[in-house]
């Protein structure tokens, strides 16, 4: 359970990666690596929606919104 | 976050000693209350939970063993104020803290190692399995000269995987402002007293364009967490807590981050310009003759039949005052405007060990208002600062006459601190007369008749309105006259 009663920042928690030497860089870079990748595995996914359904698209979506 | 002595105006329950803290609710799990003169802490299940792990951890023990965190102690279940029954399912109570103070009423250095204290907890914590919610100035007061966290509902259990979730909040009330002096000169403390939750990356971005952001910290901690935070502005916390975890992010990339900020903040330091107050004391127009007399008189006068408890030294200056007052009182304030002379009389305090005289900087013209939800989650000065002895020596002249406060109002407000005390209360006060090289000074910038009251006669007719004069000494150089006055009832 997360007992988090402030909002600790999205970008906050990111750049603390970046603060935290070359281990940290690393994972900022697998976070984006994924970020990216998740991008293109994702994309199928609205497509055969939209082709079942036959209904709108469902656009391509920034990151923060795929979120 | 520990309550004021004496207790800011708030919500009471009618009828009982119990009154909640009214800057103790932004985190619900526990809160703040004090009950007859206790300082209490109320702890919902979960915190509870939370604390019965701390209280058991060798790492707690030791940090409040060494006076790092303030004392805390569970309160026996039959001993629980009937208030708090039911509403909490633990109660702990804290060791007092001698005086509540603000951020924003702090030298640099006291800034800084209280930045440096937290992150040594921290430290200390997450090896433990332990982290703290948040990373606020607000979770640290003084003993004297000696930092001390408060807030112990802040610790609980590291979650692997998670950045420090107090980096946002450390940033903004400890390292902006550090940065802000370090780096800029600019005293950081009328930023901190106007905004409650501290400086934000954006705003201190703007002022390190240039070459200025490529000075230490600068970079990372401001731009690119400026920059981030805007990027990231419409992702939620949660989301981007499960990708860096899903990363690979650690316990021990944490403690990384925290040993770089540590790092970083030993670097920053204070580099003023020669204040013009440093070496006030020695470059005034005391004579050898009158310190002497003047340092016997505040002897006398504090060392009377009853010890003061708190002493309140305005305009403290170099604090040889506040440390002969310290011989004879429980706890002294060491009240200094200027931002750089108050903090090298903290780093000499520091150095000494000095644990019952703690500076602080306030303009006495203007000093701290209340502040936050209600203006009362940060309480005023007015509302926190009761003595049993005041000195006032070498200020009056500079508030008639370099401020314009008129004489009567002057009086008042030094009386005023000691309403608690009644006639038990001790006012020192210095009047330095129209013909002393200071006053002559300070008259110079003034239009000529501007000032008709500022006179000896009537200081002393005002002051013996508002208090019996016990004692009086005009010193050696004869333009300056030293008084002790208990309020009249």
């Amino acid at each position: 359970m997360n007992l988090a009663y402030l909002d600790a920042g999205s970008g906050s928690l990111i750049v603390q990666a970046l603060v935290g030497g070359v281990a940290g860089v690393a994972v900022a870079a697998k976070l984006y690596w994924r970020r990216l990748t998740g991008r293109f595995r994702r994309q199928p996914a609205p497509r055969a929606a939209e082709q079942s359904s036959g209904g709108q698209s469902a656009g391509s979506q920034s990151f923060g919104e795929q979120d | 976050m520990v309550a004021p002595y004496p207790a800011p105006a708030t919500r009471t329950t009618a009828g009982t000693g119990l009154r909640v803290d009214p800057g103790s609710f932004r985190d619900p799990t526990n809160q703040v209350l004090h009950v007859d003169g206790q300082i209490l802490r109320g702890l919902d299940p979960a915190a509870a939970e939370n604390w019965r792990r701390l209280a058991g951890n060798d790492f707690f023990a030791r940090l409040v063993a060494e006076g790092k965190v303030c004392g805390t102690e569970p309160v026996d279940p039959a001993d629980v104020p009937a208030d708090l029954v039911g509403r909490w399912s633990t109660v702990l109570r804290h060791e007092r803290i001698p005086f509540v103070s603000y951020p924003y009423e702090w030298s640099f250095g006291m800034l800084r190692d209280t930045a440096l204290l937290h992150l040594e907890i921290l430290r200390a914590a997450l090896p433990a399995g332990f982290t703290t919610k948040d990373g606020s100035a607000y979770n640290l007061q003084w003993r004297g000269a000696e930092p001390v966290f408060i807030d112990v509902g802040s610790f609980e259990p590291v979650r692997d995987g998670e950045p420090w979730a107090g980096y946002r909040q450390f940033c903004q009330t400890l390292l902006y402002p550090l940065l802000l002096q370090a780096h800029l000169g600019l005293d950081f403390q009328p930023w901190l007293r106007s905004r409650i939750d501290g400086l934000e990356a954006g705003q201190l971005r703007g002022l390190f364009g240039g070459t200025r952001r490529f000075r230490a910290g600068v970079l990372k901690h401001v731009h690119l967490h400026d920059t981030l935070q805007a990027r990231y502005a419409d992702t939620s916390s949660g989301s981007v807590r499960a990708q860096l975890k899903d990363a690979g992010f650690s316990r021990d990339l944490v403690l990384a981050t925290v040993g770089s900020l540590d790092r970083l903040v030993r670097r920053l330091d204070r580099q003023p310009p020669a204040s013009h107050w440093s070496g006030y004391r020695e470059t005034c127009t005391y004579s050898a003759d009158d310190r002497t007399a003047k340092e016997r008189f505040v002897v006398e006068a504090l060392a009377g039949a009853s010890r003061p408890g708190r002493v309140l030294d305005l305009g403290a200056n170099d604090g040889r005052y506040a440390r002969i007052a310290a011989r004879y009182a429980g706890h002294v304030l060491a009240v200094e405007g200027d931002p750089a002379v108050a903090d090298q009389l903290y780093r000499q305090l520091r150095a000494d060990g000095e644990r019952r005289i703690q500076p602080l900087v306030m303009d006495l013209a203007d000093p701290s208002p209340g502040g936050g939800w209600g203006s009362v989650e940060r309480a005023s000065f007015a509302a926190r600062a009761d003595a049993d002895a005041v000195l006032a020596l070498a200020l009056v002249h500079h508030l008639a006459i370099g401020r314009n406060v008129p004489l009567p109002a002057v009086l008042d407000w030094l009386v005023g601190f000691l309403a608690g005390a009644g006639a038990a209360g001790r006012l020192v006060v210095e009047f330095v007369h129209r013909d002393d090289p200071m006053a002559v000074r300070l008259l110079a910038n003034k239009s000529a008749g501007l000032f008709p009251d500022y006179r000896r006669a009537e200081f002393e007719r005002l002051l013996e309105q508002r208090c019996v004069v016990q004692h009086r000494l005009e010193l050696p150089s004869g333009t300056r006259t030293l008084y002790l006055g208990t309020p009249r009832g």
